[in-house]
């Protein structure tokens, strides 16, 4: 096998050095090294004539496809130039509007259920209201959430990973009322909802609590 | 006040304009071309293939090892780099843009064909052949011998021997080029050197 040549000839080859500058040990390698690589071959390369007629024709095919042409124009950057010729107290009015619109957004709608915990959906009916529960379970491998609307049973409403987020949901239609709740994991485990206040149930365990009033839900 | 001095007045005829057109669409910058087609003149874009077509068949050649896959490289990277054409942010740089393309493809190809368990050869004459060199045989088997060493190198070792020895850029400009380190392409380039050398010792 070759040795690898020496750090000078390949300075040499890279054009950094001439033979001149090297050693006199070292010329018969340099002089190896420049025998091996003279021979490269720089002269143009000329494709086919018929290739910017290929070309064209492919260009002109995507130029003229809908398909193309509307994914075009929605990625494409475009200006757009926007003038408006207001009364400056127009602009006054119209910022206060936005500052109350975002205020009334923001703090105007009194929050049914404080962050986490179970979600009212929408009315069920005149004396029931459907509730979502969530239990963030990465790695469970069946999720249910019982509790006294469901007499305790495990089995009766499991919960839906969403994709492989990790996150389990259902949706439930609950009589107005008070209800204590608790999740069963991996049809064994026994977890309180995170995100809602529990309760002592008298045997050691915690059970979650949600309100089902005929406005909404809450977790007490 | 003295009136200045007007050279005649040239009408051109219909016929002359026309020519007249079309030499100043040919001479139109890469910048003003791509903001044409962009502008929907698909048809500038014939400007950017006659003056790019040839520039890096012969990048494409060493690094595929074959005239026609090279052909077929430059023809993909043209009419790729025509669908993303919005994509390209500077205009006046659409060469270095239209290399990125193509350099991509060699790439790929070349992983392509390493997963179908294809071997890299040098298939045709079009790379050095007897008709491009000066005509003495030795040069030319020489030259050929090279060649076919150069494929046994890897990708990335033989990109930037191509850039440096075939298309004579500086290391610099490499870097540039491929965003690489100049330090990582000397450390590429020596690498190079010394399998050089191990696969053309019969030829020294």
């Amino acid at each position: 096998m070759s040795k690898a040549y020496h750090p000078q000839v390949k300075a040499l080859l890279d054009g950094e050095r001439s033979l001149a500058d090297l050693p006199p040990e070292l010329r018969a390698e340099a002089e190896e090294a420049e025998r091996l690589l003279g021979p490269v071959d720089r002269t143009p390369l000329f494709l086919s004539p018929a290739l910017d007629a290929r070309v064209m024709a492919e260009v002109r095919r995507h130029a003229a496809s809908p398909v193309r042409r509307a994914w075009r124009r929605l990625v494409e950057p475009r200006e757009f130039e926007l003038r408006l010729r207001i009364r400056p107290w127009m602009a006054g009015a119209g910022a206060l509007a936005v500052a109350a619109a975002i205020a009334f957004v923001v703090l105007g709608r009194p929050s049914a259920t404080p962050a986490g915990g179970p979600t009212p959906v929408r009315v069920a009916a005149r004396d029931s209201i459907y509730v979502r529960f969530v239990l963030y379970a990465p790695g469970a491998k069946r999720v249910a959430v019982a509790g006294t609307f469901n007499q305790w049973d495990q089995n009766a409403a499991p919960l839906v990973p969403a994709g492989t987020s990790g996150i389990w949901t259902t949706t439930l239609a609950l009589s107005v009322g008070q209800h204590q709740y608790a999740f069963v994991v991996d049809g064994e485990r026994w977890v309180a909802d995170p995100g809602a206040p529990a309760v002592d149930d008298g045997f050691g365990r915690r059970n979650s609590v949600v309100a089902v009033t005929a406005r909404g839900a809450r977790a007490l | 006040m003295p009136v200045p001095a007007r050279g005649p007045s040239i009408i051109l005829s219909p016929c002359v304009g026309e020519v007249a057109r079309l030499r100043v669409r040919e001479e139109a910058s890469d910048a003003d071309a791509v903001r044409a087609v962009l502008a929907g003149d698909v048809e500038q874009y014939a400007v950017l293939v006659r003056r790019y077509r040839d520039r890096y068949a012969r990048y494409a050649a060493r690094m595929l090892g074959s005239r026609d896959a090279a052909e077929d490289a430059v023809q993909e990277a043209l009419v790729r780099a025509f669908d993303q054409l919005a994509a390209c942010r500077q205009p006046d740089k659409f060469a270095g843009w239209l290399f990125l393309i193509l350099r991509n493809r060699c790439f790929a190809e070349r992983r392509r064909w390493s997963r179908e368990g294809r071997r890299l050869e040098l298939t045709d004459e079009a790379v050095a052949g007897p008709g491009r060199s000066d005509g003495r045989l030795e040069r030319v088997e020489r030259a050929r011998a090279l060649e076919r060493a150069l494929l046994e190198l890897t990708a990335e070792q033989r990109e930037v021997f191509v850039l440096k020895h075939y298309e004579e850029l500086s290391y610099d400009e490499i870097a540039r080029t491929t965003g690489a380190t100049v330090a990582s392409l000397k450390m590429r380039m020596h690498r190079a050197y010394d399998r050089l050398r191990e696969l053309l010792k019969e030829h020294a």
